[in-house]
């Protein structure tokens, strides 16, 4: 793709592509580099002489190994996958038949039903969260995953439903009629024909549905009180933010520990993902 | 919908586990999670414990952020559920006056056995009729600084008037060692400071009629210029950003020489003397000493931060919640955590002055009084909702603020009066 | 699958007739609708009338309060703390969305390149994006810290200060932080998002332009651009949204100080409706710019419509 010499491809690609890896990931080596730093260097301020730091030559396991044993996290990451996982599940479901159903169907008020949806995403969850700590009573959720695993699709599913619609409009409507002509009823010829095509951007909904659960706090913090049932972000911030202690060690541990399965599954779904936006921008 | 996941199991364990007479008995008691670990690990285990033994009672100790308390208390109230007991900072039971249970017996009973509760404690707890939270302790406030630091400019005592003050932290800030003082919007610091300024100059909210909102007076102007002043000549500009452990952390670092904050700061540097050295490779906690208020025009004040211990009306426990409170305000529980505090806390009742543990150590004396100079905002009205609702809007914090950051003084009063006399008015 | 199915309602209806009834597409579109609308409809309905309910009456934290009509509203057109929010807000906002739309732009069409480590860059890139919020905006605090700012050690090591950068002291470069944070989190999206759709476009389109001898600045004005529109629309709609009602960044970051100098609608709303339990007014907040947005989603949601049917 690249015509002309190799200066022109190191200004125009390449340099730009490590400036914008060194910008994003600063933050992410400034998290490693304090999870392995002593204590006893994180008192140094800015300007402290014979201060460096973006190394230390005495890397320790200490705060890993205080995150682990100190504090339940191991059991807030399994209840953030548990939670993250059931809500991505449920909302992709719901985004997949409601966006099959407003892209591909007619039916009376499928644009208002469509705006509909939409708007619910308007209502800011700081309004939402004391109205709904209501609900959560009146169903005796509260201090119990299904609190989370029921309201996150609410901020999931116009998301899912609006990327699914865009994707489906892209595939073309033939394909369907020729399995209809076939013998296959409607939800068949949906199931069969059309989902498996629609694969990579089920894989991209569920994946922003993953993630946005994965980072919600507001929820977590007022649904959930007991320790060993809160999520990641809330467990974290309420059991190592201390007031004198310098808690950045295990705090970036935690942060780290805590992004990187997410990461693992990502790397591994990236190029479906990218894939999966391909379809519903095609509209 | 049946319950699932780890608490619930643990719930059944606990309790299959427990006596019969215990059964289905929690009391859930939120606090914030404390400046001093210890006082948690206390609650959480050996209390706890305890607790089980002596009341048949599980305790169910739950931290959070002190600035994520309230949204806990408001969609606990809101939805009639949650937590049997809240641990509330500041004038917050008034608040949440209608949603909190009477608890005058409690309160009267510690009264009775333990010398009575200190005025700022009875002012933020007490709604002129009942109380509507026991008064638990009340976090001192007083100056930590570096005594050396202060020797070498000419202070072998701590500042007595606030132009003395200004004029020590002149000399630090020249030797790059300034005063640190936040002006963020925090909860605990930045009110303790920013009202008691205002009272030693004369200036209040309101009069006692609780109505006539006199802010805008020339004392009030007169501390926000000297305010203005004292921050260019004397303070670390990077107060405006800072919340209430951040000065904790760059005094520790040795960045600031002095600071006003609870016990926190020293309690934590004797907890590792060997990470928090001096210039000198000595411990820093050797050189830590505390100094109260400087005095102002009209003398000398402090805000304590107050903590309480509410019971909201929803709870379906409370008389398994009412005992649980005498028996952890009782003298004897009551010291065990007071003693983990090492003076961070005070009591709130004034019997705790006695206590051998302020024979220990002459730099934690400070402490001891503190809390009977204590003012509250709302001043000279009661510490009501309105009161409650400025601090929490940071009128008076961001009143000084805002003239820091370069306005005139006047008008920066002249806004926050505005600010507050809508507040008294709606 | 099948739960869906049982969900749809249908139970004791011949197999027959069912069969008919999913021929059908109402029926069918109904029958796939269901579980959002009842999720919706329980979840946010409710919430969503009694927040309005709420924003009309003068209830405090745990007193229902009576009517009061517009009142509230009235009030916060006379709060200059509401009026700095929401321009804070709009600024916030507007800002954030150019360079996160600018940037990601530029990601992606280098993303689409080909170079040596491309699979490993794609996926690394999403980090900002993955970390909770929460933390993240910690580690940017303690970077912005005005005593052990990385970051003023850095400017300092390389000669580009000598006094400190009060990063989050100073009002102005306190928004300028708040906002910073927000970019490096939403630029990752914005990225991935476009690249997917540069993607789409056939390569066939630019080398026959190119051999028409339009330049490379030209090629993406005229054949990139309009083909990304669409995708560009909905990701900068959603993003828009976010954005608008952001809130743990600011809260984490500076709680809307210095002197309110960063409140966010959310963060104000917030500070009033739980920090001083006036419900009813932090209520009205939250739903001031309620029929602005409204307004905002429609007109662009009619405009994709026209887009995607062109």
């Amino acid at each position: 793709m690249i015509e002309g010499p190799l200066w022109r491809k190191w200004l125009f690609v390449n340099i730009p592509i490590i400036l914008f890896v060194f910008v994003l990931l600063f933050p992410f080596y400034w998290m490693i580099i304090t999870t392995v730093r002593p204590d006893s260097e994180l008192y140094r301020p800015w300007n402290a002489p014979n201060y460096n730091p973006f190394w230390t030559w005495r890397p320790t396991l200490e705060h890993i190994q205080y995150l682990l044993e100190e504090t339940l996290f191991s059991t807030w990451m399994l209840n953030t996958m548990l939670i993250a996982g059931i809500s991505t599940i449920i909302s992709v479901i719901c985004g997949v038949f409601a966006g099959y159903a407003l892209a591909r169907l007619n039916f009376p008020y499928a644009a208002g039903i469509g705006t509909g949806i939409f708007v619910t995403y308007l209502v800011p969850q700081t309004l939402l969260f004391i109205p709904l700590s209501d609900i959560i009573r009146n169903f005796s959720l509260g201090d119990t995953p299904w609190a989370l695993i029921l309201t996150y699709p609410t901020f999931l599913i116009p998301f899912c439903t609006w990327l699914m619609m865009g994707y489906f409009k892209a595939i073309p409507k033939e394909l369907e009629e020729c399995a209809r002509i076939d013998g296959a009823s409607r939800f068949k010829a949906m199931l069969y024909i059309i989902l498996p095509i629609a694969v990579p951007g089920i894989l991209s909904a569920g994946i922003f549905a993953f993630t946005l659960s994965w980072n919600e706090f507001i929820y977590a913090l007022v649904f959930l009180s007991s320790p060993e049932q809160k999520t990641v972000p809330v467990g974290v911030t309420s059991e190592l933010i201390r007031g004198d202690v310098f808690f950045w060690g295990p705090l970036m541990a935690g942060a780290l520990l805590g992004s990187i399965p997410v990461a693992l599954v990502y790397s591994f779904f990236v190029e479906h993902y990218v894939a999966g936006m391909t379809g519903s921008v095609k509209g | 919908m049946a319950r699932i996941g780890g608490g619930g199991l643990a719930g059944i364990l606990a309790s299959a586990q427990a006596p019969a007479y215990a059964q289905g008995t929690t009391i859930h008691w939120l606090r914030w999670n404390d400046f001093v670990p210890a006082s948690d690990q206390l609650l959480r285990r050996e209390i706890a414990q305890e607790c089980q033994r002596a009341l048949g009672i599980r305790l169910n100790v739950e931290t959070v952020n002190a600035n994520d308390i309230q949204a806990r208390v408001t969609s606990a109230v809101q939805s009639g559920s949650g937590p049997d007991i809240f641990n509330v900072l500041n004038n917050w039971p008034q608040l949440y006056a209608q949603s909190a249970a009477d608890v005058s017996d409690i309160a009267e009973e510690v009264a009775a056995a333990q010398g009575g509760f200190y005025e700022v404690a009875k002012a933020v707890a007490h709604d002129g009729r009942r109380w509507l939270a026991v008064p638990f302790s009340i976090v001192g406030n007083t100056f930590a600084y570096r005594k050396s630091w202060f020797e070498e400019v000419g202070y072998a005592e701590f500042p007595r008037t606030w132009e003395q003050f200004r004029d020590a932290g002149q000399k630090l800030k020249a030797k790059g060692r300034p005063l640190g003082q936040t002006l963020g919007q925090t909860f605990g610091d930045a009110p303790t400071f920013t009202y008691p300024l205002m009272w030693s100059f004369g200036g209040k909210e309101v009069e006692a009629d609780g109505r006539t909102v006199v802010l805008n007076s020339p004392e009030t102007v007169e501390s926000v210029r000297f305010m203005t002043r004292l921050w260019r000549d004397a303070c670390d500009e990077g107060g405006l950003a800072w919340d209430d452990s951040n000065n904790n952390r760059a005094f520790l670092s040795g960045t600031i020489s002095a600071t006003l904050n609870g016990a926190s700061i020293y309690i934590e540097s004797m907890r590792r003397p060997q990470s928090y050295l001096t210039d000198r490779g000595t411990p820093m906690k050797d050189d830590i000493r505390h100094g109260v208020m400087p005095a102002g025009p009209a003398g000398s004040f402090h805000f304590h931060l107050p903590f309480s211990n509410m019971m909201p009306a929803y709870s379906r426990n409370q008389d398994a919640t009412r005992r649980f409170l005498r028996w952890i305000h009782s003298k004897d529980v009551f010291e065990r955590w007071f003693v983990t505090q090492r003076g961070f806390s005070v009591g709130a009742t004034t019997v705790w002055e006695q206590h051998p543990i302020w024979n220990e150590d002459p730099v934690m004396l400070p402490y001891r009084n503190a809390a009977r100079v204590g003012r509250v905002p709302g001043y000279a009205g009661t510490s009501n909702a309105k009161a409650a609702e400025i601090v929490t809007k940071y009128v008076i914090t961001n009143m000084y603020a805002r003239a820091v950051q370069g306005i005139a003084p006047e008008q920066a009063v002249r806004e926050a009066h505005a600010e507050v006399a809508r507040i008294y008015a709606g | 699958m099948s739960s869906a199915t049982t969900e749809a309602g249908v139970g004791g209806i011949r197999r027959s007739r069912r069969r008919m009834l999913f021929e059908d597409e109402r029926w069918l579109a109904m029958a796939l609708l269901s579980p959002t609308i009842l999720l919706l409809g329980l979840f946010i309905a409710y919430p969503f009338v009694t927040g309005v309910m709420l924003s009309l009456s003068n209830a405090r934290v745990g007193v229902p309060g009576e009517f009061v009509g517009f009142a509230n509203f009235a009030r916060l057109w006379n709060d200059p703390i509401f009026a700095k929010a929401v321009g804070n807000t709009f600024i916030y906002t507007a800002v954030t969305t150019v360079f996160k739309l600018a940037l990601g732009l530029w990601l992606a069409v280098l993303l689409n390149r080909h170079f040596r480590g491309k699979a490993l860059v794609r996926a690394f890139i999403l980090l900002p994006f993955i970390i909770p919020t929460v933390l993240s905006t910690f580690a940017w605090k303690w970077m912005f810290d005005p005593t052990f700012s990385v970051l003023n050690w850095t400017f300092r090591t390389l000669g580009l200060i000598d006094t400190r950068i009060n990063w989050l002291g100073d009002p102005d470069l306190a928004m300028l932080s708040v906002m910073i944070v927000n970019i490096w989190r939403g630029v990752p999206f914005y990225a991935i998002s476009l690249l997917a759709g540069l993607q789409t476009i056939s390569p066939d389109l630019h080398e026959a332009a190119a051999i028409d001898g339009a330049r490379p600045w030209s090629r993406f004005w005229h054949i990139t651009w309009p083909l990304l529109l669409p995708v560009t629309m909905v990701v900068v709609l959603f993003s828009v949204i976010q954005t608008f009602a952001d809130f743990q960044l600011v809260y984490v970051l500076t709680a809307g100080g210095p002197a309110n100098a960063t409140h966010l609608f959310a963060t104000y709303a917030y500070q009033v409706a739980i920090g001083t339990g006036l419900l009813s007014e932090g209520a009205a907040i939250s739903l001031a710019m309620f029929p602005v947005l409204f307004l905002v989603v429609i007109i662009q949601l009619l405009y994709i419509r026209r887009v995607e049917t062109r």
